[in-house]
Formats: structure tokens, C-alpha cells, sequence
């Protein structure tokens, strides 16, 4: 700066001296002292707004992560004194930089981005405040004013090497790849004489390389990819070829680019892209209806490839989804006999990816059974006199025990699957793959409280490993079995913190989800939602922590994979994790609104006695903590504890639609392309009678699927919703919904209804024509329940989890005994259904398992 | 079956197969940072004499997916990149002295030896072996 610091700011050389003591105090994180210099200077200058401010920044950096009891005034403390600070000194460019810093880490990106705006005014050229700056703005996806502040950088740095490839980064986050080249060849010749280290050179080379693609530009790509592997820089392995190969494909270089893929399955024969890169330069495009002449190509092909690298799957594996009728039997049989040979437990898996197509589902069946038979009969599946493996046939029942359990049978054989598995348990008494078997069929039949006693038996004979025990845990939450899944978690969690903590901190999304569905289940919505709102937490901190990234990656140099960081983020919730946590919560959300009283907690007796046992044993545990704490002379200074650890507050919100509508909007721009995104959005909006809003989500769904069922009954109530409740409508949202709902809704109300009826086939129909019905005459519930009578068909793929919300809807809606007739029904089509039993059956089905597992010989439980 | 380079879409998988399999967790971020390339000699290693060398820090197969080879796939994908992008001399890992089956593979399969023996090396007290594979350099000569 070339004037002279105003008055206010000047200090006497002592108090100056301390002044640059306590900078260098705050980088060297010698925090005590700086506060003492802090104070010193204070003391002479209480109104010196850069001393309150370095305070304030080296009193926040000193409390603890994550925050104690004692720390909170401290925060509270730094807070006010930095923004005192800026009230003291208005033009200093260190009263705004620390107060962006300290908004910076609240995570207000909006307060941080004002004041590191301001600060600059105050002082453009100060360097680590443009960088700062850069990482901000860049954060908040300002890649404009970023790339323009990291312009300014470099002329005030231009000799740091890493600048100028920051600069490269900060265009092509911009979307400017032209001027990202442009960078990368100004700079090129001055990068041979750097001193960057040889994997640094190479990891820049293959970046650059990557924009050449994403610009298009492949043939100066691949002349710059020859004179890197020429010079040296890159090796011609591994991700070079990649590369290569990805260039070549797209100039069209089809012989090179085989002769190029042929290497890259040389150096890894089980890379399926490989093997589609080559097809597809073969002339085949995978992505449309394949001619028979394209097949015999595809499959004469892999067939090469399967003898080259016969210890490879994937050719073969591959062979299966290309090929079709005598020629899938052929392969799909030999495929499966080598599997099994090898007793490979994944076979079941691997294969069932034909299954979309039922005729190879069917033809699957077959071989199985087949293979079963001989097996049974001879003890070998060829004529001569070789012996098949004696697990052979065992791992032939596990397979066609999943296969005839398989969801998508129309009638699926629990039964017999059971059977298949008994007899392989016969042979093998301890092998935990076939109780988990067991335990899925079970799971599948509806029977979950069976499933998880069976799955608790795999987990019994290995109780170190850890996968079996989380699988159990798992089965006993979707049996309700919520506080017994804990206490196996536990085994493998941290020994000082509750297993729920320990999970939660550790990101554990399987587990935030299904014990919110357990707690969901229950009726406990409180801790239901509690769970949820953890797992949409998890991803705000997958967020937050790119934070870091924007500075360490450009210092590491790690271009390539900072750049698919930035567009990882992007997308991030787009992630099933967080689609299916985020649609659950706000179906709670719907529930909150519809009925608030679900907010009251209801709770027995035994339930209030067990709770004012638990907050007596807490107190009792804190006052013996601070005993000892006073005694041993410790200061006892605990973590900030949850304020609403049961979930209660987030539950009895004032404003549940605006909640949900908070985790609905990463969906609108994320999930676009899944119907659950907008059947989930009309809910919301229907409900704060945002009806054009509404009217979008169904517009929107209808595009993606236009005879989605759920959207048909949702067509039906919007149309009943604002026919009843378009008297206070202004003229302009009357008239958009006059226009628009003749394309959802082509013919009467009425005959619409009947129309799905009529055409419903598939559960999912079948409940949603029923729904329907209601929202044309809430009076015709007789009807409602003889449509919904279907779901029991015997010619229909059962499905328990809409039989079981048809029940809900006919209980609700119309009477007692309609709903026990439809409950009968549905039991004596899935007789196993956990749901459907009586209170006495249930008793003595749980004293059978009971009994099951008490004579079970696991191995002991874990050793430690 | 596919074998290929993880990518930032894989991370939140790993993560969980991490917690599904393991009993030494970790957050996001770390498998993040672990994802990024490396430089070689390591800031924490200071010695300019340092040659190159790759470490398996954990590998892991989750129970289903057994009995098909794949943590030997990967191990050799892991040697085949250590050469190809670092030029590594050897790779180094810890395994535990109970786990029978790693040690078969990694000694008998992939050719690893025994170098150390380190105490109480893991956080429940029990004994690492530490294990080493030398990769051949081309055209240099055995001493």
C-alpha cells in the first residue's frame, strides 16, 4: 500500500513490534501467546480493530474440534470481537479477511464471500488473501471471478510453476478449454526446464491430454501423447493407453484403435469397457437392437478373446448378455458348470444379470435343474469315468434355491428353495453361505423375523468376520429387532462410544438408513427422521469436504483429480444413498403436515419407567465423572452434546413441507431423470397448494413415464383437489391448469379411473387404480377392496410391501371385516408373511425359531 | 466381473465395503486424499536416495465375492501401475500374522517375502508381518 495507514490504525513501535509478534504467533499456532500479545497491545489500544480482529481469529483457532461445553462462550466470544473489529477499523483489509475466515468456517459462504470482497478492496495485491479468495469462490462455483482473481495472482507471482498450471485448471473450470490449451502451449517450453518431479510431469501431461479430448481435439492430443511417451515423460502403459485408445476411437482410426485395445486387454484382460471398445471399433454399436450377423460377430470375437485369456470371466461372462436361444444355452450352460465346479458364490449373482430377459431366466432354470438331476443320479456330469467335485452339487442347490426364490418368478417356490437348502446343509453343516441363503429365501417369502434368526446362525459360525455380523445386524432392523442389531454392531465398533455414534461419525450410510426404517416401522418417527436427517448430514459434509481440496490439489499438483472432484460435487446428490434417505424424510414430512398429532409421543408405561431408569443411570454417571474429575484434577470439558438426540425437535418442526421441500430441491436438479423425484415434489407442493408447481411435477413425471401408476393416481387427486378448491384460484392459475390437465387427463374423472382399473396388471397397478377409485367417490371402498382382492391372484408375482399398504388403505377407508376378508386372502397367498399373522401365531413361530437357535453350535463369540 | 481404475464415483463404495469388511474405519475425506496420486520420495521421506516404491495400505474382498481371484487381480493391476507410473523399485505391505490366507497369497501366489516382523503393530495388539515384493528392473544385471 502506498499511503500511509490512517491514524486510527498506527501503533507505537513497541505495540507494533508485538503487533508482528502475534502475526507470526497466529502461523505458527503458538495461540496462547498471540492472545497474551493480543492483550497486551489491547490493553493501551482497546480500540485498535486489526489487534481485536487477530484475536479473534487466533482465539477461534485455538478452541477445540469438535467443540467442548467450555469452548462455546470462547466461539461466542471471537465472533463478536471480530465483528467489533470491523466497527473499530472499517478500511483494513485484516478486520474483513478474518471475519470471512470466521464466516468461512461456519460454512456461511455468502457472509465469507461479502467480506473477502470488501477485504480485497481494501487491499488487492495482498497475496494470501487472494488465494483465499480463489478457493471461495471457486467453492461456491463463481468460476468467472475465480479464474479472474487467479489472473491477478499470476502477475503478482508469475514465477511459481504452479500458478500457471492453476491457471489452466481455473479455464477449464470455466468451461473455456480453447484458452486452457492456449495456456498449456504458451507454457509448455519453460515446463521441460522446471523443476517439477517426473510423476508431477507425467500427471500434468495426462491431464492436459484429457482437455484435448474433452475439447475435441484428438489428433493434436495424440501428436502431443507421442511426444510425451517420446521424451519420455509418460510411460506408453497403463492410462496412457487409455488415452490413446479413447483418441483413436474418436478420429475414427478403427485399426489402430483395436491394435490399441488389444494392448490395454493384454495388460488387463477383465476390463469389460476394453472389450467394448474394441467391439464398438469393430463396427458394432453396442447401444442399439443387435442384428444376428452383429451377434456372430460380437461372439466369434469374445470367443477369440476367451482362449487368449482363459483365466478370464469376462469374455464369457459377456458372451451370455450378447448372445441368444440354442447359443445362450450352449454358453450359459458351460458358464454355470465352471462356476460351480469351482464353488464360486457369486455365481448366483453374476448370472442373474440375463434375468430382464425371462426367457434366459427360464433357460437358466432349466440348465440348473438339469445339472441337479445328473448329479444327484451319477455324482458327474459326463459319461466317462470323471468325477465331478463333491461340493459341486451343493453349490447347485444354493444356486437353484436363489434362482426358483428369485423376485422376478411369477410363482416363486420358498418351499422347495428351503428344501434345496436343508439338503446342501445335510452335506455341509458349517458353511455360513448357505444359512444366508436361508435367510434371504426366508426374507423373500416375507418371513422377516425367520430370516434374521437364520442369518444370525451364518453369522454364529464366524463371529470374526465382519460382514456376516453386519448382515445380521441388518436382518435383525428389518425385523424390528432394533436394540438386538445394536448390540452385534457393537462387537466391531469403537469400545468408548455407543455403536450408533461410532456409525455416524464414520459415515455409514447402509446403517442411517435401515435403522431409520426400523424406527420407521416401529412408529417411532422421531428417531426415524433422526436417522435420515444424518444420512442427508453425511453428504453436507462429502460437500464440505472439498473445501480443503481447492488449495491442497493445486499445492499437490493432483490436476486430474481435482477436476473430477469439482464435477463429482456437482452431482453428488444424485447418489442413491442420498435419493433414497432424502425421499424417505420427506414422506415423514408429508405425514408431519397431514397430522401433526403423530408428533405426540406415545408411549406405554413400561416404555416412561424404562426412560426415567435410563435418565436416572446418566445422571448418576455424570456426577461420578465430575467426582473424579474433581478428584484426579482434571478439568472434565465434554464435547457439546446433541441438543435433541431422540430426533423429537426435528419432528415436531412448524414447518414440515418447507423441510422436506429443503432436501427436495438437490433432487429437481440432481435426480431429474428418476420419476421418484417429482412424484415425491407433487406431494409437497399439492399439499402447500402451490398448484401450478404441483401441475409441473406431474408434467415432468409424465414425461418420464407416462402410464407410471402412481402418476395416474396422482393425476386423479390433483384433478379432485382443484376442482374443490379453486374457488379462491386467481383467473391465471385457472386458466394454466384448464389448459394443461386435458394432456393428463384425457377423459372424465370417472371413466378414467375405470379405464386403469380395467388395464391394471402389475401390483403396483393394481394399487394405485384402487387409490384412484377414491379420489372420484370416496364412498366406493367396496369396490376399492375387490380391485385390490387382485393382488392375491395367483397368476400375479407377489408382493408383500404393496399388499401390506392395501391392507393400510382398506383399514383406513372402509370396514373391519372387509379388511380381515382381504388380510385372509393375502395370508393364504404368502403363508410365511410376517404381516399377515395372527398375534398367537406369531408367538409360537418365535418360540420355534427361539428353540432353532438355542441348540445351534456356532463358533464362540469373539475372542478378544 | 470388472477390474478397472477406481474413480471418484467409486469412493463412497469403497468407503462402505471399507465398513462392511474392516474393523479399522475411516471417513470420506481419507479415501479421498488416498485417491489422489502421489509424489515420489514422499514429502515425509526427505532422503533424495529414496527410490520410488508402492505400498498396499489395505485390500479387501467383500465375503460374496470370494473364490474368483480377484485380490490377486488386483494386486497385479496395483504392481503392473507402480511400475508403469512410478517406476517403483518394490512394494511393501503389513498383514497380520494370523491371516493364513493372505500370507499363502501374497508369498506363494504373488511372490512376496517376509522382511520384518513388527510387535503389536495393530491397534488390538496383534503382530504385523512386513512383507516385500522386488520388482525386476530390465536390462539391469543382478548384483
Amino acid at each position: 500500500m502506498a499511503h500511509a495507514a490512517p491514524k486510527h490504525r498506527q501503533l507505537p513501535d513497541k505495540e507494533s513490534k508485538l503487533f508482528r509478534e502475534l502475526l507470526t504467533q497466529y502461523e505458527l499456532k503458538q495461540y496462547k501467546k498471540g492472545i497474551k500479545a493480543a492483550d497486551t497491545i489491547l490493553k493501551k489500544f482497546p480500540n485498535h480493530g486489526e489487534t481485536l480482529a487477530l484475536k479473534a481469529l487466533t482465539l477461534h483457532s485455538s478452541l477445540p474440534e469438535p467443540l467442548t461445553v467450555s469452548a462455546v462462550p470462547k466461539k461466542e466470544e471471537a465472533e463478536a470481537m471480530a465483528r467489533l473489529a470491523i466497527k473499530k477499523d472499517i478500511t483494513s483489509h485484516i478486520t474483513w479477511h478474518v471475519l470471512g475466515i470466521l464466516a468461512k468456517s461456519r460454512k456461511d459462504w455468502d457472509e465469507a464471500s461479502r467480506a473477502f470482497a470488501m477485504a480485497r478492496k481494501q487491499d488487492p495485491d495482498n497475496i494470501p488473501l487472494i488465494r483465499d479468495s480463489i478457493a471461495l469462490l471457486t467453492h461456491t462455483r463463481q468460476y468467472d471471478l475465480a479464474l479472474a482473481a487467479r489472473h491477478h495472482y499470476l502477475l503478482l507471482r508469475p514465477q511459481i510453476r504452479a500458478s500457471w498450471f492453476a491457471l489452466i485448471i481455473a479455464h477449464q473450470l470455466n468451461g473455456d478449454l480453447e484458452e486452457a490449451l492456449a495456456v498449456c502451449n504458451d507454457y509448455q517450453t519453460t515446463l521441460k526446464e522446471e523443476g517439477a518431479t517426473a510423476p508431477e510431469k507425467a500427471q500434468i501431461l495426462l491431464h492436459i491430454l484429457r482437455i484435448y479430448i474433452e475439447a475435441g481435439k484428438d489428433q493434436e492430443g495424440l501428436d502431443k501423447l507421442r511426444q510425451g511417451v517420446k521424451d519420455g515423460v509418460i510411460s506408453h502403459r497403463g492410462e496412457c493407453t487409455v488415452l490413446k485408445a479413447q483418441m483413436l476411437t474418436n478420429l475414427g482410426r478403427q485399426e489402430d484403435a483395436l491394435r490399441t485395445y488389444q494392448e490395454l486387454l493384454e495388460q488387463n484382460s477383465d476390463n469389460l469397457e476394453y472389450y467394448k471398445g474394441y467391439l464398438r471399433n469393430k463396427g458394432i454399436d453396442l447401444s442399439s437392437e443387435l442384428t444376428d450377423e452383429s451377434r456372430s460377430k460380437i461372439l466369434d470375437t469374445l470367443s477369440t478373446f476367451s482362449e487368449s485369456f482363459p483365466r478370464s470371466a469376462a469374455p464369457r461372462r459377456l458372451a451370455l448378455d450378447f448372445s441368444a436361444g440354442d447359443k445362450f444355452r450352449e454358453l450359459a450352460k458351460a458358464y454355470i458348470v465352471r462356476g460351480l465346479e469351482r464353488g464360486v458364490p457369486s455365481l448366483f449373482v453374476d448370472v442373474k444379470g440375463v434375468y430382464t430377459d425371462s426367457e434366459k431366466m427360464k433357460v437358466v432354470g432349466e440348465i440348473v435343474e438339469e445339472i441337479v438331476a445328473k448329479l444327484e443320479k451319477d455324482a458327474s456330469l459326463t459319461d466317462d469315468d470323471s468325477i465331478s467335485p463333491p461340493t459341486m452339487l451343493l453349490w447347485a442347490y444354493y444356486f437353484l434355491a436363489l434362482h426358483i426364490s428369485y423376485p422376478l418368478q411369477t410363482s416363486p417356490d420358498y418351499t422347495r428353495s428351503i428344501e434345496l437348502l436343508d439338503q446342501a446343509l445335510e452335506h455341509t453343516p458349517t458353511l455360513p453361505e448357505l444359512y444366508m441363503a436361508k435367510a434371504m429365501v426366508l426374507k423373500r417369502s416375507g418371513d422377516l423375523l425367520h430370516a434374521a434368526y437364520e442369518m444370525e446362525k451364518a453369522r454364529l459360525l464366524d463371529g470374526q468376520d465382519r460382514f456376516l455380523n453386519g448382515k445380521a445386524a441388518k436382518y435383525w432392523l428389518r425385523a424390528g429387532e432394533i436394540k438386538k442389531a445394536e448390540e452385534l454392531l457393537a462387537m466391531f465398533t469403537k469400545k468408548d462410544l455407543p455403536a450408533t455414534q461410532d456409525l455416524t461419525d464414520l459415515q455409514c450410510l447402509w446403517f442411517l438408513q435401515e435403522q431409520g426404517d426400523a424406527y420407521r416401522n416401529q412408529g417411532n418417527l422421531a428417531l426415524a427422521l433422526k436417522r435420515y436427517q444424518a444420512l442427508v448430514t453425511v453428504f453436507q459434509d462429502y460437500e464440505d469436504d472439498q473445501y480443503d481440496f481447492h488449495t491442497y490439489c493445486m499445492r499437490r499438483m493432483t490436476f486430474g483429480g481435482y477436476v473430477s472432484l469439482m464435477r463429482y460435487e456437482d452431482q453428488l446428490r444424485s447418489h442413491p444413498g442420498y435419493f433414497k434417505g432424502a425421499l424417505a424424510a420427506i414422506e415423514l414430512y408429508t405425514r408431519v403436515h397431514d397430522d401433526p398429532s403423530i408428533t405426540e409421543e406415545k408411549i406405554t408405561p413400561e416404555e416412561e419407567a424404562e426412560r426415567k431408569k435410563q435418565a436416572k443411570k446418566a445422571q448418576k454417571a455424570e456426577a461420578k465423572a465430575k467426582k473424579a474429575a474433581a478428584t484426579s484434577g482434571e478439568k472434565s470439558d465434554p464435547v457439546v452434546p446433541d441438543e435433541d438426540p431422540t430426533g423429537i425437535q426435528l419432528l415436531k418442526t412448524d414447518t414440515p413441507l418447507e423441510d422436506g421441500l429443503k432436501l427436495w430441491k438437490p433432487l429437481e436438479r440432481l435426480a431429474a431423470e428418476r420419476i421418484e423425484t417429482w412424484l415425491a415434489g407433487y406431494e409437497l407442493y399439492i399439499r402447500k397448494k402451490q398448484y401450478l408447481a404441483a401441475l409441473r411435477c406431474l408434467k415432468n413425471a409424465q414425461s418420464i413415464s407416462p402410464a407410471h401408476p402412481a402418476l395416474q393416481y396422482q393425476t386423479l387427486h390433483f384433478n379432485k383437489s382443484t376442482s374443490s378448491g379453486s374457488a379462491g384460484l386467481p383467473d391465471t392459475v385457472k386458466s394454466v391448469i384448464t389448459s394443461e390437465l386435458p394432456s393428463l387427463l384425457p377423459t372424465p374423472p370417472a371413466e378414467f379411473s375405470q379405464s386403469l382399473v380395467d388395464k391394471a396388471q402389475s401390483p403396483e397397478e393394481i394399487y394405485y387404480a384402487a387409490k384412484g377409485i377414491l379420489e372420484v367417490d370416496e364412498k366406493s371402498t367396496e369396490k376399492v377392496t375387490e380391485v385390490l382382492s387382485k393382488l392375491a391372484d395367483k397368476d400375479l408375482i407377489p408382493n408383500i410391501a404393496f399388499m401390506a399398504k392395501a391392507l393400510e388403505l382398506v383399514e383406513t377407508k372402509g370396514t373391519k371385516e372387509a379388511a380381515d376378508s382381504l388380510k385372509e386372502k393375502y395370508k393364504a397367498r404368502c403363508p410365511s408373511a410376517w404381516v399377515f399373522q395372527s398375534p398367537s401365531e406369531k408367538e409360537n413361530k418365535l418360540r420355534l425359531y427361539q428353540e432353532g437357535i438355542a441348540g445351534f453350535q456356532g463358533e464362540p463369540e469373539e475372542k478378544k | 466381473m470388472d477390474i478397472r481404475q477406481a474413480t471418484i464415483d467409486d469412493l463412497i463404495g469403497m468407503q462402505n465395503a471399507n465398513l462392511l469388511n474392516l474393523p479399522e474405519n475411516y471417513t470420506f475425506k481419507y479415501f479421498h486424499v488416498h485417491s489422489l496420486p502421489a509424489d515420489y520420495p514422499r514429502e515425509d521421506e526427505p532422503s533424495p536416495n529414496t527410490e520410488p516404491s508402492g505400498h498396499v495400505t489395505s485390500i479387501s474382498v467383500l465375503r460374496p465375492y470370494r473364490r474368483l481371484g480377484l485380490a490377486n487381480k488386483l494386486m497385479k493391476q496395483s504392481q503392473e501401475a507402480m511400475v508403469a507410473h512410478y517406476n517403483a523399485s518394490h512394494i511393501t505391505l503389513h498383514v497380520r500374522k494370523s491371516n493364513r490366507a493372505a500370507i499363502s497369497l501374497y508369498r506363494d501366489t504373488l511372490g512376496f517375502e517376509v522382511h520384518a516382523m513388527e510387535k503389536a503393530y495393530y491397534a488390538d495388539g496383534e503382530d504385523a508381518y512386513g512383507m516385500r515384493y522386488l520388482f525386476k528392473k530390465p536390462g539391469v544385471v543382478d548384483q
